[in-house]
């Protein structure tokens, strides 16, 4: 019933009315969500300020961080967290991409269905809980593991990427199958009936079809991976200003380093009470992890996007 | 209209329940994790007895605990160093009260394999040489062949307060060094145990003697000295440390029951019992 009918028919209009709170509540409840991420991000800014004003871009590109000598560069940090995830992505997406494959396109419904509820129960276990398995057993392994190499302990920025791995493993492995699940049936039914085997309708149609659903999905685990704190925290080391010089270098890679959220998870967070400089700086980290987050699930957003509007074009045409 | 103001009232409950509850008036403590065994155990009693509701937390070490105090979210700090000139210029309007509870020690610990390849004491300068990074490999002080994995404390942390100060004292501010860092004396513990060359300091009594093991310090005239009850009584050992708890102003109310208590006997047994010395062992 429209609005305009509701006034013709005046219990309508009393309909109408008498549930408008529907509409209104749901409003306050979208709206406290919206000022919940601006007052986060604008708070964040305004208390960064003081460090943003002092040193500029030095503050992200500089090299060193020791804060009683009021030094605060992040690059280390940066460096270490884009490792520490690196590491993780190449680690857990192959696996996650492999179950995917498995359970949209090999196991019927039932089996499905287990393996699905499998890996969501792992995305559920708290990641302190990882945390103490990563300083029980991991961090011995992975010494143990690279003694050939000589770690300097079991602590490194591989042992913090390793655990990391296994945390974003189920969020991957969940959107790869509804990526690919997200494939129409007809399609491998047309490819089927043209004689492609199996394996062939997945490698030649519904992996490439799936494409932007599967990197989407891998940037939603990589945005969960930059702001693990408490399970890197424990297993990373927390050695300050490890920047190689080389981009990319072994040694630096099993050895202990720090990143944005170990630092923020540590005790400077308390020390810097009091210290106009160190909190601002400390404040600064924080935006520095929330836009590499954001830059990341809006590239997921984007591509999924791209891709609806592309399969609604592909749904034209035929 | 009555469904209208139910939903409203149901509404404004749901979201009432996430607004911070009323302060309440329960006790906070904060700081050092060298304290934390005593107190908790004396929060225990005075919660079992007095009913007293007290809340403590060690996340910022030392200097976390002076600085909760400061900013008024704290009202008992537990510290194993003294204020300093920084704390009060930081929070001026802050009448720090101390009262020490008993005397603690800091131990140069090192992991199995460097104590087992002769390594039992070092001088000041050594370590020194081994903290700024110039000392490399173990055999250079007598040890193992066998590289040095020094693993520094976190900044706030009373023992890398007082060691520092050994080790500087003339300089406020430490040299820049880059190490892998631990924090809780747990922490510390279990991964210097755990490395191969490793050393650290830590709170004398969480040197086990298994995990990893206390070093003697040899003195500026040669003299060894253990980390012992009577060289700290004696002021002989020098790193070495009251342990205090603080307030803003004298202490009233629940924090007064509590340090009372702390200084009381069954307080300086709890001291006694987590390995510190009592208060009437020292001088």
């Amino acid at each position: 019933m429209s609005e305009r009918g509701a006034e013709r028919f005046p219990i309508e209009k009393m309909r109408v009315n008498r549930h408008r709170w529907i509409f209104w509540s749901s409003m306050a409840g979208l709206l406290i969500t919206l000022s919940a991420l601006l007052a986060t991000l604008l708070f964040l800014v305004w208390q960064a300020t003081p460090i943003i004003r002092q040193s500029g871009a030095g503050f992200v590109f500089g090299r060193l961080w020791y804060y009683p000598e009021q030094m605060f560069g992040a690059l280390a940090m940066i460096y270490g967290t884009a490792v520490v995830s690196l590491v993780a992505l190449t680690l857990a997406v192959p696996v996650a991409l492999g179950t995917a494959v498995l359970s949209a396109e090999y196991l019927d419904a039932g089996a499905r269905l287990v393996v699905k509820s499998a890996v969501e129960l792992l995305a559920g276990v708290p990641s302190v809980v990882y945390g103490l398995i990563g300083v029980l057993f991991l961090r011995e392994w992975v010494y143990r593991g690279l003694a050939p190499f000589d770690p300097i302990s079991g602590d490194s920025l591989f042992t913090a990427g390793l655990l990391l791995a296994v945390m974003i493993l189920p969020t991957i492995t969940t959107l790869c199958d509804d990526a690919l699940r997200a494939v129409p049936a007809s399609q491998r039914a047309a490819a089927r009936s043209l004689g492609l085997t199996r394996a062939e309708s997945v490698l030649h149609v519904a992996l490439p079809q799936a494409a932007p659903g599967l990197l989407a999905a891998i940037l939603l685990g990589l945005g969960r991976a930059l702001g693990e704190t408490v399970a890197v925290f424990l297993v990373v080391g927390r050695q300050d200003n490890q920047l190689p010089d080389k981009l990319f270098s072994w040694d630096a890679l099993i050895s202990p380093g720090q990143t944005l959220t170990s630092k923020l998870g540590g005790p400077e967070t308390h020390l810097a009470y009091g210290d106009p400089l160190h909190w601002a700086a400390m404040a600064g980290l924080a935006v520095l992890l929330l836009v590499m987050t954001a830059l990341c699930l809006a590239a997921a957003k984007g591509i999924e996007k791209l891709t609806k509007s592309r399969a609604a074009r592909v749904a034209g045409q035929s | 209209m009555q469904f209208h103001r139910f939903c409203l009232l149901t509404f404004s409950a749901a979201f009432g329940l996430t607004f911070p509850l009323p302060a309440q008036d329960s006790l906070r403590v904060s700081g050092s994790t060298t304290l934390n065994p005593v107190v908790s155990e004396a929060v225990e009693v005075l919660r079992n007895e007095k009913g007293l509701r007290i809340t403590i937390d060690t996340a910022g070490g030392s200097t976390g605990g002076i600085n909760a105090l400061g900013d008024g979210r704290a009202d008992v700090a537990m510290s194993s160093r003294s204020i300093q000139e920084r704390d009060r210029d930081k929070f001026p309007s802050v009448k720090y009260h101390s009262v020490p509870i008993g005397q603690d020690a800091v131990s140069l610990v090192v992991s199995a394999d460097v104590w087992n390849g002769g390594v039992k004491n070092l001088s000041g300068s050594q370590i020194r040489d081994l903290y700024e990074g110039r000392l490399k490999n173990w055999k250079e002080v007598g040890g193992p062949d066998r590289r040095v994995v020094f693993l520094n404390r976190e900044p706030g942390r009373g023992e890398w307060e007082v060691f520092t100060k050994f080790l500087y004292p003339d300089r406020n501010k430490p040299p820049m060094t880059s190490h892998p860092m631990v924090g809780s004396n747990e922490e510390t513990r279990n991964k210097t145990g755990g490395t191969r060359g490793a050393i650290t300091f830590l709170s004398t009594p969480w040197a086990d003697g298994k995990k990893v093991f206390a070093l003697g310090l040899e003195l500026p005239d040669g003299n060894v000295v253990e980390a012992n009850g009577a060289n700290i009584a004696s002021g002989q050992y020098p790193m070495s440390r009251p342990l205090f708890v603080i307030t803003d102003g004298e202490p009233a109310g629940a924090a007064a029951t509590l340090i009372d208590y702390l200084l009381a006997e069954p307080g300086q047994q709890l001291v006694s019992k987590h390995g510190y010395l009592r208060l009437d062992e020292v001088q």
